[in-house]
């Protein structure tokens, strides 16, 4: 066993001989291969795993962002995003960043238990995170902002999709609040107390009546419009003014003018058709009146023999008025709709921001791309918030040990991991919330 | 544990507390920058506003990375782990450009008719679009 050891053949047998020094000459010492301690490297290798991929997923975000046209994207106010929450969060993870970076510094120095503070204080501030990201997501919810689907009320266009969803959405509420009301009217009978049921059934009254008027003056409006008209563009403008009432985007010139020269025209027509059918009453009312005289006076006198024309011409009246009356129906068919239009016009056309906002209703929207928008931010936000809920685990555990000297790697490890989560939100605050 | 941290240069250091609180005020600095620049002119041309704000954001990164992550005093194996994961990652999304980025310049007029946007409101901001 003189022979120099072959690196293919024996390299084995030479790296055990030499840990277990069986071969004097073979004095191998372990050198690190980079001067970090081993945590500390394998710590720094997820961490660029980590780099790439939330580099991956912010950039993909930036293009996707950066390629959407004006208009095409939701601006953060149209989503129910609240500014002044995401600069807090964004200042409350530089906090906590800033306290762990002590937390270390102490441990370093031998101060256990100012350390153990530092490190509650960063537990807190990851906590305190965690719960506006929490109160930022309900309030998403709130608003129908899903990530996907059936309980995304989001829409890219106003199109017959997204009338046919709105219908559904607003029968469906109809249907529900109608049978809440059947089933508290039961209730209250078989009860028959009922002091504080008026209460809330004037409420639910309420909001029956507002969607029975949306329906009949809003969608069944613009369905009959959009099956009337053969011209797309006039078809595209009923559609949109649809979208826009129900949530209002951005100031639009062109709809607003186009509703109200809509709603000229349909009260000058309501007015004609009302004043025709006041007409047509009239006449009914005349005749109606004219036959129960004769019929009266025909009665009265009996014995006289009514002459065959004067049958006949009784016969005509009264065919007159029963036409007379069929006109003032159909009349009063054609006024229905129109006045429900009206009706709706003036209960909504002055409502701030849209009927869904001012409402407080969950009808289906039009936003732009609001469907991309919200897959991505939940899915940026969603990825940040399991990291944080990650190190806050970690942060628990490292609580439970002394934080001296002999911790301070371990804890720099820690600190590695939350920092590169805050650098994250660096990046996600303005792209989420600004852009 | 102990033994490996004898060869850190950093415990060997002084305590950068000084530094520390210098590299929080920046940051917080930083971020009334971003907000600022946000409800700024800045925002007139979209585009210069956000690559505004996105290097407000890379000044931030490099603060935290350099100072609270330690890079700074690090020895060069730092190049080696952040450097090609940063060169990947922004590699796959500069793939992504030309197809999801310019995405609406190759739409058809079909598929522009469908897209979330009407066409007469993607013609301004300067983005490009076929016709």
């Amino acid at each position: 066993m003189n022979q120099p050891v072959s690196q293919s053949n024996d390299a084995q047998s030479a790296r055990e001989g030499a840990v277990h020094g069986v071969h004097g000459h073979f004095q191998l010492k372990y050198q690190p291969a980079v001067p970090v301690p081993k945590g500390k490297l394998a710590v720094w290798l997820f961490l660029s795993t980590e780099i790439m991929f939330f580099t991956a997923l912010i950039g993909t975000y930036i293009v996707l962002r950066f390629g959407a046209p004006q208009g095409s994207w939701p601006t953060p106010q149209q989503v129910g995003v609240i500014e002044w929450l995401g600069a807090l969060n964004t200042f409350v993870l530089i906090c906590s960043s800033v306290t762990i970076v002590f937390a270390m510094e102490f441990a370093k120095q031998g101060l256990a238990s100012k350390a153990k503070w530092f490190l509650f204080g960063t537990f807190a501030l990851g906590g305190m995170f965690l719960g506006i990201k929490a109160y930022e997501y309900n309030s998403k919810f709130e608003h129908g902002v899903y990530p996907q689907g059936p309980r995304s009320l989001l829409y890219d266009r106003a199109d017959l999709d997204y009338l046919a969803g709105l219908k559904a959405s607003v029968d469906a509420q109809i249907l529900a609040l109608e049978k809440g009301r059947t089933a508290t009217a039961s209730e209250t009978g078989k009860i028959a107390a009922g002091e504080q049921s008026p209460a809330r059934d004037s409420h639910s009254d309420n909001a029956l009546e507002r969607l029975t008027l949306i329906r009949s003056g809003l969608i069944q409006w613009t369905q009959k419009k959009v099956g009337q008209s053969g011209n797309p563009m006039m078809v595209e403008l009923a559609l949109k003014s649809l979208a826009y009432q129900i949530a209002t985007m951005d100031k639009d010139e062109r709809i607003e003018t186009y509703l109200a020269n809509e709603m000229v025209e349909v009260k000058s027509e309501l007015a004609e058709l009302q004043a025709e059918q006041q007409r047509v009453d009239q006449r009914v009312a005349g005749l109606q009146g004219e036959i129960e005289q004769r019929t009266s006076s025909k009665t009265d006198s009996s014995a006289e023999d009514a002459d065959a024309s004067d049958q006949a011409g009784l016969e005509a009246k009264i065919k007159s008025a029963a036409d007379a009356a069929a006109e003032s129906s159909r009349l009063n068919d054609l006024i229905v709709p129109l006045q429900a239009r009206v009706d709706a016009m003036d209960e909504f056309t002055l409502v701030e921001d849209g009927i869904n906002e001012h409402f407080h209703l969950r009808l289906p929207m039009v936003i732009p791309s609001g469907n991309t928008w919200a897959n991505t931010y939940f899915l940026l936000t969603g990825f940040h918030a399991i990291h944080v809920f990650g190190g806050l685990v970690a942060f628990m555990i490292l609580m439970t040990l002394r934080l001296d000297a002999a911790c301070a790697g371990l804890l720099e490890n820690v600190g590695l991991y939350w920092h590169f989560v805050d650098i994250v939100w660096i990046f996600l605050f303005p792209l989420l919330y600004l852009f | 544990m102990t033994d490996e941290y004898q060869n850190e240069p950093l415990l060997h250091a002084k305590t950068n507390a000084g530094v520390f609180i210098v590299v929080f005020l920046m940051l917080f600095a930083f971020t009334t920058l971003s907000f600022w620049i946000a409800n700024s002119h800045l925002m007139d041309n979209r585009i210069v506003g956000w690559a505004a704000m996105l290097a407000v954001s890379v000044a931030k990164a490099l603060l935290v990375v350099l100072f609270f992550m330690h890079l700074w005093w690090e020895r060069s194996w730092k190049y080696l782990l952040t450097i090609p994961a940063l060169i990947m990652g922004a590699l796959l999304v500069l793939l992504l450009v030309p197809d999801v980025g310019f995405r609406t310049e190759t739409y058809s007029k079909e598929r522009r008719s469908h897209a979330p946007i009407a066409e007469s409101n993607v013609m301004d901001d300067g983005i490009p679009s076929s016709q």
